[in-house]
């Protein structure tokens, strides 16, 4: 097979840096994603920390830079077969494709804050997630949101490293995006009290520290050392949080007007579907296995296979760009033979 | 007839008699043992039971029906019951004729043991007469009953699945002596009556046989043998009987008027726990009844493992599969003898001893009672419940959409039923918070007190002393509510497959209201396994020492057993049921007041 066609399985900012690369490294890619617009869960995001970087302005910049380039929106990949030196690929548009090698950057999906029912989300009518409040940072559309807060309670680790919720690994991101959106929120409105309940705080990217003490010095948020045990909701209903502080060594109670809840990352639901095709391994923590997780983390186990970002483990944005070019390079590499 | 002896006497009794006055004495002295370590009142129960003439008229019908018809085996599987009938009923039924045979022919010998065993050895009698002929009918067709049921015996032993037990349990070396001897006993009977057919008569079985036995074996030499071959196999199983699972002959005969009595397990090894130990046959039905045995590594921890580890004295074992056990309570419910797994196992619990012991006398009630106060109608969510907001919203929704009044006594505060402590064995604990709910709820006023979760439900009427309060499942109250026509429900078009919670269904025997309500609120479809043969959901509170990854197999194990119904969803009455579903179920799970909600228009 003499073309340069490469598969990007996942349209977010994995596979676009990927496409990208690519190009400039003489490939062809193609770009098929299921949902109905470019940019992942990047793209419904509003700001990016630690520069506080306009989430949609960083996904029309790298959209910007696909032109050209073929991407199938509202489609996934219907069957994968591998050929002597490249893969047949069937697409659910009916679209029939030759290429060497196939890049999956499937990424993650959020743990359904529903699954904790203690927390209430779903029942209670303030009860909303990380995810939700950067829908309404961005759009201002959320009714369970009102328009007074004196009270914003943040729950961290919401089906992260809980095994009573099938996901045992840390999410990474999640401390950071809390103490993010506590900051976000203690802008909008400044008389609120915020209340951070965490297990402990992974702070351990590049300024994320600085963050965690500004948002103590200067925003005045609470952080307390303990998990959420229950929520109840009030007749009017605001909801009533029952905790420990586990510095302090007392039970806390406290009534918020509104509950986020920093739901983790879980892996996408069709990335073992997809792994089967070219049956690439499964880890055991539901994400795929690279064929090492230091050197070769861009690589499956089996060749002209591929990874990039969060369908090999949770991931923050740089770390996803990250990898995506040097998937890049590696599959310009296995192209040239160059293993 | 004729006596062929005049002493009445040959030496090839001697193995039997031995074997006999051994388990005579053997279980004489395990009843005074036993009855030693009762507690006084206990005995006293059990001993004025025994003459009182109702109770006594029971021990004997149900020590008929379960020892030797097994009528509770027969209703559960008709080839097990059929097998174990014909050798009890029929090994029964031939010492019965041989003590008649005895009282007929010669009543002076009644009081030698092993006449009656022996009597076609001994007697010459011929089966032309009427009392021959009959007698020695009789005698042969219940032979012919006892082959039967050994012949089925030894194919279970080989093809378990025939008779739809999947797993069985591995015999320890002593049982199998005990098996193969008992094996061995009716055949031999057949051989060494047959060789004194032409001698001491017989009947369709035993002469036909004695005529070809003639035709090859000319003389009459093989006859004593085979009378002693008999002797030694009835000695041999008799001598390893108080070890091995054959102990379940005796020991159950002394369990039922126990229970009868009404005696209940108080020391995880003594007394009336041992007469259950003792009792159960290892048969092996609860390995497949046990949810735990989804993941072989927990075979070994069924009841019927501990029951043999608790005979053998191993502390070790003992002491890990009673953590282990999550008390769903199957094995109780499919057991033919009924050892009570769960409470061998709690009793086990509470023989630990705990450096700190929690106090909870100082816990002040007043603004719980306060909170309390307001309504005749209480409803007591529980711990569970609270963390499952989704099941007290829609309680809360029925109660006002049936207008009644009502108190959510442990809405903001409240304290936990016990019932945790009282399954890991800390009843002295349990009771101390049993006292201060008691003291809530008495002097709040009210008349019902309403639980939506069955592990409180199970405790509330077990342990709590309640005077003038009402206490009922919410199940059986919405029940009520519709009934006098308060709660008006839709039929939807949800299809719903109903779990039966452990607590509720084989702990408080509530399985009928729960499908009633659904069925009127929704389509109702039944899994497999359903009503005392439901299968735990893996979540409960029983289990000291299961992970989350052992309890997950389980759980899966649990929905495959739903997802056959091809209901759209699951409804089950636990708020535990529904936290542990819901992590891994395809379906959705919902809890029957969020069923009867949604189908309430008020």
């Amino acid at each position: 097979m003499d073309s340069q066609t490469v598969l990007i399985i996942g349209g977010g900012v994995a596979g676009m840096e990927a496409a990208r690369q690519l190009r400039l490294l003489g490939c062809e890619p193609v770009i098929v994603e299921k949902s109905d617009h470019l940019g992942g869960h990047v793209a419904g995001w509003h700001k990016l920390f630690p520069d506080m970087l306009s989430a949609s302005s960083l996904i029309e910049r790298m959209s910007e830079s696909l032109d050209g380039i073929t991407v199938y929106l509202k489609t996934q990949v219907a069957s994968m077969n591998r050929l002597k030196d490249g893969f047949s690929v069937m697409l659910t548009n009916g679209t029939g494709l030759l290429c060497r090698a196939v890049l999956i950057a499937s990424g993650f999906r959020l743990f359904e804050a529903s699954r904790k029912e203690e927390y209430g989300y779903g029942v209670y009518d303030r009860v909303i997630t990380n995810s939700d409040l950067e829908y309404w940072f961005n759009t201002g559309e959320d009714d369970r949101i009102p328009d007074n807060l004196s009270n914003i309670a943040f729950v961290h680790c919401v089906g992260s490293r809980d095994l009573k919720a099938g996901n045992p690994q840390c999410s990474k991101v999640c401390c950071m995006t809390a103490v993010k959106q506590a900051i976000e929120m203690k802008e909008r409105f400044p008389d609120a009290e915020i209340w951070c309940f965490y297990m402990d705080l992974r702070l351990f990217g590049k300024k994320y520290e600085d963050f965690y003490i500004n948002a103590q010095r200067d925003y005045g948020v609470h952080f307390v050392r303990g998990r959420v045990s229950e929520v109840s909701e009030d007749i009017d209903g605001r909801v009533i949080l029952k905790a420990e502080d586990t510095l302090a060594g007392r039970q806390v109670k406290l009534k918020a007007d509104l509950l986020v809840l920093m739901a983790g990352m879980l892996c996408n639901e069709d990335t073992a579907g997809l792994a089967s095709m070219v049956r690439a391994e499964v880890d055991s923590d539901g994400f795929l296995r690279s064929r090492d997780n230091i050197f070769r983390i861009n690589e499956s186990s089996r060749p002209g296979i591929f990874f990039a970002g969060a369908c090999t483990g949770t991931k923050t944005v740089p770390e996803t760009v990250a990898e995506a070019r040097a998937a890049a390079l590696d599959i310009r590499n296995y192209l040239n033979g160059n293993d | 007839m004729r006596e062929r002896f005049a002493t009445g006497f040959d030496p090839f009794v001697l193995p039997f008699l031995v074997g006999m006055i051994f388990v005579l004495g053997y279980c004489a002295y395990g009843i005074f043992r036993i009855l030693f370590q009762l507690s006084r009142q206990d005995r006293r129960k059990f001993l004025l039971s025994l003459i009182t003439p109702s109770t006594a008229l029971k021990n004997i019908w149900d020590i008929f029906a379960n020892c030797l018809l097994h009528v509770k085996l027969w209703k559960r599987n008709r080839m097990l019951g059929f097998m174990h009938s014909s050798i009890a009923f029929g090994w029964f039924m031939i010492i019965l004729l041989g003590h008649i045979e005895v009282m007929v022919y010669c009543p002076e010998r009644v009081r030698l043991l092993y006449y009656p065993i022996f009597f076609n050895y001994f007697v010459a009698e011929n089966e032309s007469t009427i009392g021959g002929a009959v007698l020695f009918f009789l005698m042969d067709f219940f032979l012919l009953l006892i082959l039967t049921g050994i012949a089925l015996a030894m194919i279970k032993r080989v093809r378990s699945r025939i008779f739809g037990m999947r797993r069985t349990t591995r015999p320890s070396a002593l049982d199998r002596v005990g098996l193969y001897s008992l094996w061995a006993i009716f055949p031999l009977r057949l051989l060494a009556e047959s060789f004194t057919a032409h001698i001491s008569g017989g009947s369709f079985l035993t002469i036909p046989a004695n005529w070809v036995f003639r035709q090859f074996l000319g003389n009459d030499l093989n006859m004593l043998p085979t009378w002693w071959a008999y002797s030694i196999a009835l000695g041999v199983f008799m001598c390893v009987l108080p070890f091995t699972r054959y102990m379940h002959i005796p020991a159950e005969m002394m369990l039922i008027p126990m229970r009868n009595a009404g005696l209940k397990i108080r020391h995880p090894r003594k007394g009336f726990a041992k007469v259950e130990v003792l009792s159960c046959p290892g048969c092996g039905v609860c390995i497949d009844a046990c949810p735990m045995s989804v993941k072989k590594v927990n075979i070994k921890d069924c009841t019927v493992y501990l029951n043999r580890q608790i005979r053998r004295g191993n502390e070790k074992r003992i002491e890990e599969i009673s953590d282990k056990c999550l008390l769903c309570g199957k094995c109780e419910a499919v057991c033919q003898v009924g050892v009570e797994g769960p409470k061998l196992r709690i009793a086990q619990r509470a023989s630990r001893r705990y450096g700190l012991t929690p106090d909870y006398s100082g816990i002040d009630v007043a603004p719980l009672v306060a909170a309390a106060k307001g309504s005749k109608v209480l409803y007591f969510s529980g711990c569970m419940t609270r963390l499952t907001p989704s099941i007290g919203k829609a309680v809360t929704s029925l109660m006002h959409k049936a207008g009644v009044d009502f108190v959510w006594m442990d809405r903001d505060e409240g304290l936990c039923c016990g019932r945790p402590l009282l399954t890991a064995g800390r009843i002295d604990a349990a009771i101390g918070l049993i006292h201060k709910n008691e003291e809530i709820i008495l002097s709040s006023g009210a008349d019902t007190l309403v639980l939506s979760c069955p592990i409180c439900y199970k405790i509330f009427t077990e342990r709590y002393s309640l005077p003038g309060v009402r206490v009922v499942n919410y199940t059986d109250y919405f029940s009520e509510l519709v009934e006098h026509g308060r709660l008006h429900l839709t039929k939807g078009d949800v299809c719903y497959v109903y779990h039966d919670p452990c607590e509720l269904g084989r702990g408080c025997g509530i399985y009928d209201s729960p499908r009633k309500l659904i069925g009127q609120a929704a389509g109702i479809a039944e899994a497999p396994k359903t009503r005392e043969e439901s299968i735990c959901c893996g979540g409960s509170l029983g289990s000291l020492t299961l992970d989350f990854s052992q309890r997950e197999a389980m759980t899966r194990n649990a929905l495959k057993n739903l997802y056959e119904s091809r209901a759209d969803a699951i409804a089950t009455a636990c708020p535990l049921c529904l936290t542990t579903f819901s992590r891994y179920s395809e379906r959705p799970v919902r809890d029957l007041a969020e069923v009867l909600d949604a189908s309430c228009s008020g």
